[in-house]
């Protein structure tokens, strides 16, 4: 792994996911990976299937709601949506990144 | 984690095939569409497949990530390991059924025996606040307590602000009548704070008020649970009825709540109202039960109510100033050091039963998982940890043990339905021996115990051995430690037999003893049952007198009869009576235990005369005063009096009243001295009694005593009906004959000895089970070298003893802990003996012999089997 490919800190997946799935309505797997990988570009690194465990994570919070459909190669899949309450969580957890990086760069500053 | 997730990932356990298939479908779906997107930016279809796994990343990773995320690992591992331990029990079904049910019979003997620890010793006595509930009693010398009098009574519930409540009781019995044949019913006379000490609930109307024990006032009856379902069919306007006791039509103000009451004989209370002279006299008659203030502590109860004595004693003789006032817990007078002592002893023999069910359970993991280190072998060669090995073979274990528990409870609900019926008069009516949730809560306690206890050694031994070694070489020769361990094992379990055994027989020759003991009195043939005559039909003693001849000699014109007595006591139930003698010359009283006897008495029970005469049918009331006393009080009367041929001597005794309890102490003739007859229970002293005639001092209550010719069950209906000819609306009572009579004196000491008994039996079983598994496991472990020996030469008969010894080896030094053990537990035997000495020789002599035969029956069926070895098979076979 090289040193300019960070992996994706902890607990962000969950975040990303949340985010993608507001912005892009109800999806499968394969497309939100992909959206995660286009939006962030080579910056991070990204194991595709790792979404899949977080996913399972979301639908058991709630937060996530899941739907059979069909793939575009004519597969049953299940298609993601975000929930009332995920949506509310993602408003929160916003807020706490937001909270937290501005936490972090007034410290960068007043120490440099 | 939130709830939520939580109950989203138990969920995740039950559904585990479906989630890993749809997993499965999704993550080819997503190759799929990246290999196709791939394919799109114009990659060749080899390399678009390659970099669409790339960029999934490892799919058994995720795969795994998914499983932890989306459940909790460890309980699947454990259902997997449980479904395993299941599938093995199903695979060898003799070696299960073998370890489940020497599991349910330690089990389960323990689960009922904890059952009967549990409700007479450790849970709270069924009543509210039961610590602060006390039984208050005048000690007249230390060491010594006595039924309080009515006077002293009345001082203390008016002096003792302690109590929040006082009251005193005594019981009765009267005869149910115009419902059908006529029945006598057990009740307690008691003073109206009687339901506010036991706080007792009523199901229907109320209990007593303040004012209905005071003179005039109507009769009024409290019913039990129990007296309404059995004998007023639980009619619910049983507050609108007015049975018949007693002759007396009485208002039925309450019904109890179903409870504790129910266990006990009183059927009915009824006030308690003293007459003018009961409550002058000094006549010890009443039981008295206090509930402290809250917040009063025994120590200041007992300290208040001995400043209260002191303050009404003062001007008292001095015998009565040496008094004092005891004052005991409820629970502690309910269960008594005997019954405390009895449960402890039995509870220990029992856990013992326990531990050698154990050692048998880890002896049979040890031989089976002997067989099982090829198979585990492979699976650590595979990679998985030992801890995991470990963990698995518990969780299989664990699986036998509940199964084992399980079948414990079948058995421990099968014991105390036998065994409680039986028990019932020994355990106080508070006790309430049931399965409930704290014993089901032990059973699962002691079968995980036992999992821990009888598997962690085998399960460690299984899966830390030499592994390795097991895959390389077919199966042959001993395995040196682990035969070591199981006859350790097996050593142990016969040191603990050896304990239990030696403690049954001493127990069973105690018994025997007390058995052996003369009674004094005929047995044979002979039944007794009681007569309560009412009050308001017998209003003199005359009439009572009259009725007693009468019944008499009816009875003793029926027939199949040989003798008929009537007496207030029966032998070897004690005589509740006690009274005071005064001689002449002699300051102080001769304290005598006192029995009313008709002229038949001595001779129904074949009581020799040793000087004087008995009573005879002249011995009327009007005719002179005469006493016979026995051999006890004469040998009394020369040690204290100087009285060396008391017959025809003159004393003062002094008698109850009839029925108003007025004493009086009239001069009577010493006319006779009889032999003793036992008093009291077999292997206690035999107290000074005097004898007086029935027709002088009569009692409504009575004992009728028959002596039958031939069986004396058959002759009932023919007593029954004589008894009817002379007063139809009379129940008879308490039929027993007298072998049961002294069989009941003798429960203290033969249930002991019945349940150890038992106890030991199991022991002796279980013990002969695993040295019979060890020693066969040994023969086939061997047989190859029996075999080579046989080949060389060795005669069978050479085989045969090598093996025997083996098992007897065993057995000796096994012996040599238990002796050990016998002479560690000598201090707790010794309260429960009668004139056996805990390490009598006979009996340790013979539990000796018996564990040694158990060893030779063990070791024979293995020898023999090493004995029919044939060299050229086995060789053949293994070579």
């Amino acid at each position: 792994m090289s040193k300019q490919q960070t992996e994706v800190p902890y607990g962000t997946l969950d975040l990303l996911i949340l985010k993608t799935l507001e912005a892009m309505g109800t999806m499968h797997g394969y497309a939100i990976a992909r959206r995660i990988e286009q939006v962030w570009g080579a910056a991070m690194q990204l194991s595709q299937g790792s979404v899949y465990p977080a996913l399972i994570r979301l639908q058991q919070e709630g937060w996530v709601r899941t739907d059979w459909g069909i793939s575009e190669t004519n597969r049953k899949v299940k298609f993601y949506s975000l929930t009332a309450a995920g949506r509310k969580q993602l408003r929160v957890e916003v807020a706490n990144w937001e909270k937290a990086t501005a936490l972090v760069a007034r410290f960068l500053e007043a120490s440099s | 984690m939130t709830l939520r997730r939580g109950v989203g990932r138990l969920v995740a356990l039950t559904c585990k095939r479906r989630l890993d298939r749809e997993l499965e479908d999704e993550i080819l779906a997503h190759l799929e569409l990246a290999e196709r997107d791939a394919v799109a930016r114009g990659i060749s279809p080899e390399e678009a497949r390659r970099t669409a796994r790339r960029s999934f990343g490892g799919i058994e990773q995720v795969k795994e990530e998914h499983r932890d995320d989306r459940s909790f690992r460890w309980i699947e591992t454990l259902l997997r390991d449980f479904r395993h331990g299941l599938a093995s029990v199903r695979r060898s079904p003799g070696f299960s059924a073998v370890v489940v049910g020497v599991l349910a019979l330690g089990i389960g003997a323990n689960v009922a025996m904890f059952s009967v620890v549990d409700a007479v010793l450790l849970k709270p006595l069924p009543f509210a606040e039961p610590d602060r509930m006390v039984g208050v009693w005048e000690a007249p010398r230390p060491g010594i307590v006595n039924a309080t009098s009515a006077p002293d009574f009345l001082d203390w519930k008016r002096l003792a602000t302690v109590f929040e409540a006082l009251s005193a009781e005594q019981s009765i019995s009267a005869a149910l009548t115009g419902r059908g044949e006529p029945t006598r019913l057990s009740g307690k006379l008691v003073t109206a704070d009687y339901f506010r000490v036991f706080a007792t609930r009523t199901q229907l109307g109320r209990t007593f008020t303040p004012e209905e024990d005071r003179p005039g006032a109507a009769p009024v009856i409290v019913l039990s649970h129990a007296a309404w379902q059995n004998h007023f069919g639980g009619d619910a306007d049983i507050l609108q009825r007015r049975p018949v006791l007693d002759g007396e039509a009485h208002q039925v103000i309450g019904v109890l709540a179903p409870g504790a009451f129910d266990r006990d004989e009183t059927r009915f209370w009824k006030p308690l109202i003293f007459t003018p002279d009961q409550r002058s006299l000094k006549v010890h008659w009443l039981t008295v039960y206090g509930r402290l203030r809250g917040g009063a502590t025994l120590t200041q109860a007992r300290e208040r109510m001995q400043a209260i004595h002191a303050a009404l004693t003062e001007d008292a003789s001095s015998e009565d100033r040496e008094a004092a006032i005891a004052i005991e817990p409820l629970a502690r007078l309910l269960v008594g050091a005997g019954l405390q002592r009895s449960i402890s002893v039995a509870f220990g023999a029992v856990a013992m039963v326990l531990l050698i069910a154990c050692a048998n359970v880890a002896n049979l993991l040890l031989a089976k998982g002997a067989t099982r280190r090829r198979e585990l072998a492979v699976r650590a060669a595979l990679g998985a940890g030992r801890c995991r090995l470990v963990g698995q073979l518990l969780t299989e274990n664990l699986v036998l043990c509940l199964l084992g528990g399980m079948a414990g409870i079948a058995v421990a609900d099968l014991l105390i339905r036998v065994a409680i019926p039986m028990l019932s008069e020994s355990i106080p009516f508070t006790a309430a021996v049931t399965l409930d949730f704290r014993v089901l809560a032990f059973a699962g306690a002691i079968a995980v115990a036992v999992a821990l206890l009888a598997g962690t050694l085998p399960a460690m031994q299984t899966a830390f051995g030499n592994l390795a070694e097991s895959l390389n070489r077919s199966a042959r020769g001993s395995s040196g430690a682990h035969s070591g361990m199981r006859r350790a094992i097996v050593i142990g379990e016969v040191a603990l037999s050896l304990v239990l055994v030696s403690g049954a027989l001493l127990l069973l020759r105690s018994l025997l003893k007390l058995q052996g003991l003369d009674t004094g009195v005929r047995v044979e043939n002979v039944i007794t049952m009681s007569v309560d005559l009412p009050i308001g039909a017998y209003r003199t003693p005359q009439q009572a007198a009259l009725f007693y001849q009468a019944v008499a000699e009816r009875l003793q014109t029926a027939p199949g009869i040989a003798q008929v007595g009537i007496s207030t006591a029966l032998p070897l139930q004690w005589i509740g009576n006690g009274e005071a003698m005064k001689v002449a010359g002699l300051e102080k009283l001769v304290r005598v235990r006192f029995k009313r006897v008709d002229p038949g008495y001595f001779r129904a029970l074949g009581i020799p005369l040793l000087a004087g005469r008995g009573i005879t049918s002249r011995d009327l009331h009007g005719a002179p005063r005469v006493v016979v006393i026995n051999e006890a009080l004469a040998a009394r009367l020369a040690d204290v009096a100087g009285l060396k041929d008391p017959v025809g001597k003159t004393v003062r005794v002094s008698c109850p009243g009839y029925v108003d309890r007025e004493l009086f102490m009239p001069e009577v003739e010493i006319a006779g001295v009889i032999r003793n007859e036992r008093v009291a229970s077999p292997g206690y002293p035999d107290p000074p009694v005097v004898y007086v005639p029935l027709a002088q001092v009569p009692s409504p209550q009575v004992k009728l005593i028959v002596r039958t010719r031939a069986e004396a069950a058959a002759v009932m209906p023919a007593i029954r009906e004589a008894v009817r000819e002379i007063d139809s609306s009379l129940p008879l009572g308490d039929v027993a004959t007298m072998e049961q009579v002294r069989e009941r004196s003798l429960l203290g000491s033969s249930r002991p000895a019945w349940l150890i008994g038992t106890f030991a039996a199991i022991a002796l079983l279980l013990t002969g089970i695993g040295l019979y598994g060890v020693v066969s496991h040994a023969v086939t472990q061997q047989r190859r070298e029996i075999g080579i020996r046989m080949a060389l030469g060795a005669r069978a008969s050479d085989v045969l003893s090598q093996v025997l010894w083996n098992a007897l080896s065993m057995v000796a030094v096994g012996l040599a802990f238990g002796m050990l053990g016998a002479f560690g537990l000598t201090r707790v035997m010794k309260n429960l003996l009668f004139e056996i000495s805990p390490l009598d020789p006979a009996a340790l002599t013979v539990a000796c012999v018996l564990m040694t035969l158990i060893g030779l029956l063990a070791g024979f069926l293995p020898a023999a089997r090493a004995a029919r070895v044939d060299p050229v098979t086995t060789l053949r076979d293994e070579g």
